[in-house]
């Protein structure tokens, strides 16, 4: 499934959901969610005060390992320093997280933009093994995070009664300032299905 | 009869930028506003009609450029529903942006409980602070559903001219309560700079600019007892503590009157005797209050009819 390759907004009247979908494609840029969403659909019926939307996610992204994206070598061998290479900058502040909770903070020098070396007294073998092997970033969890912070962005203001459910790589959300009606929730399901049956 | 007064922005360097201030005095025009950013200066003055001129010869000589501010003198709520992101920062920052280009002084003032259909809705307290200003922008979405049908009741209870905006392009009789609809700025989550989301905001200008020389015949037509800049010129000499106000604008200029940051309670008398050269006093001319805006005085001078004189 190619980003984004279903993108529709419809609305009551064809121009406004048209306005619509810009508001919703700089929501996803700004949240970053381009490269994770494969099909969007939102239809919109303002007379009815009603809000619904389906998303088929694209398979989810592996979590992160340091060893992906940084080279972890010997610093000085006979003070037993680590020295991590990075090749993206990317991860850096939760790495840095995760290394002050393991070394504290006066052990982890940043000599400059893509080097960290560190300070530590076991042996460094074990301890380079460990970091390569260590999970930094999750992204299927910040996903979902943030996949809510866009249906509560992306929703018209005031719309406070909302239904959602995430199962595996599908997303339903329905909103609205009433109480939810079962036939929207049931509308908001049939959308999702027709986006699955796309091919 | 005071000369006429023409309102003009001047843009340039701080570099000997008060030439212009010393010149514009011995003219006998008026400072409203400066606003110092680094090594920029913007000046909002009214100048002396004959003598616009010699402001732009010197302007020019400094590599300044002077333009003209339609909207200088006037304050202007700019609404949103809510302060929720929806409408802020774009585009109701945007829009309050365009008007201050044009000189206005704006104020953004989000409505507690104005979201959503059914439940949108403005309090007693809200709509008198709305009041207090010349001319209220109230920035709605994009659902011309919406805006037809159930915003206008934010517009209820507003005395002072109302322009909406909003994405879809409808016509004004269409929305209930307005004076002036505009069209094509609706909800965004972007800033709005390509250039047809600008032209709609030059539309708004000049909308608005419309409006206001309206108002400002209606007002010639039975003048006001003093120039609302001549009783903020008597502020600065007379109560020094304005300069101590760290407010963009310590004294805010309006059609009828002007608003001054300063706390009512302890300086509502001063601002009451304020002496003129003619040996009138303020309260003679002009009716002096709490201003619903913090603890501010808004001063509402009454018109020539009314005082007898005007000076």
């Amino acid at each position: 499934m190619e980003a984004l390759e279903t993108f529709i907004v419809e609305s009551t009247v064809p121009e406004e959901g048209a306005a619509y979908r810009s508001i919703i494609s700089d929501i996803i840029s700004e949240l970053v969610l381009g490269g994770a969403i494969g099909r969007i659909k939102v239809v919109i019926r303002p007379e009815d005060s009603l809000f619904q939307m389906a998303i088929v996610l694209r398979g989810s992204q592996s979590p992160v390992k340091l060893s992906d994206f940084a080279e972890v070598g010997y610093g000085n061998l006979e003070k037993k320093e680590i020295k991590l290479t990075m090749n993206e900058e990317k991860y850096l502040p939760a790495l840095l997280e995760k290394l002050w909770a393991r070394y504290s903070r006066g052990n982890v020098i940043q000599p400059e933009r893509k080097t960290l070396l560190i300070r530590q007294k076991e042996d460094p073998e074990k301890e380079i093994s460990f970091l390569e092997e260590m999970l930094v970033a999750d992204p299927k969890q910040t996903l979902l995070s943030r996949l809510v912070e866009m249906a509560i962005r992306s929703t018209p203001e005031g719309f406070r009664v909302r239904y959602h459910s995430m199962k595996d790589n599908y997303f339903i959300f329905v909103a609205s300032e009433d109480n939810l009606k079962s036939e929207w929730i049931e509308e908001g399901h049939m959308i999702l299905e027709q986006l699955q049956e796309e091919k | 009869m005071a000369a006429v007064l023409e309102p003009y922005i001047y843009e340039g360097g701080v570099h000997k930028h008060t030439l212009i201030t010393e010149l514009l005095e011995d003219l006998g025009g008026y400072l409203i506003q400066k606003v110092p950013a680094a090594t920029e200066v913007t000046l909002i003055m009214l100048i002396p009609r004959d003598d616009v001129h010699l402001i732009e010869e010197l302007g020019t000589k400094l590599l300044g450029t002077l333009t003209k501010a339609p909207l200088t003198g006037t304050e202007i709520a700019v609404v949103s529903p809510t302060l929720a992101s929806h409408h802020l920062p774009h585009s109701a920052c945007d829009v309050a942006e365009h008007l201050r280009r044009d000189g206005a002084n704006t104020n953004m003032l989000g409505l507690a409980r104005g979201m959503g259909r059914r439940v949108a809705l403005s309090a007693d307290y809200e709509r008198k602070l709305i009041n207090e200003h010349d001319i209220a922008v109230f920035s709605f979405g994009t659902f011309s559903d919406c805006i037809r049908n159930k915003k206008p009741k934010l517009l209820e209870g507003v005395r002072i001219p109302k322009v909406v905006t909003g994405g879809p392009d409808l016509k004004t009789e269409d929305v209930a309560n307005a004076d002036v609809y505009v069209g094509n700025i609706g909800r965004v989550a972007h800033r709005l700079r390509k250039s047809e989301e600008i032209s709609s905001l030059d539309i708004m200008n000049q909308k608005v600019a419309d409006i206001v020389k309206q108002m400002r015949e209606e007002i010639a037509k039975d003048p006001l007892a003093v120039l609302p800049p001549r009783v903020m010129k008597e502020v600065h000499e007379q109560v020094p503590q304005i300069g101590q106000v760290l407010a963009p604008a310590p004294i805010t200029l309006q059609l009828d009157g002007l608003r001054i940051k300063l706390p009512y309670g302890e300086f509502h008398e001063k601002i009451e005797n304020l002496e003129f050269d003619e040996g009138i006093r303020l309260f003679e001319l002009a009716r002096i209050t709490p201003s619903k805006m913090k603890n501010y005085i808004l001063v509402k001078i009454k018109r020539e009819s009314e005082v007898g004189f005007a000076i």
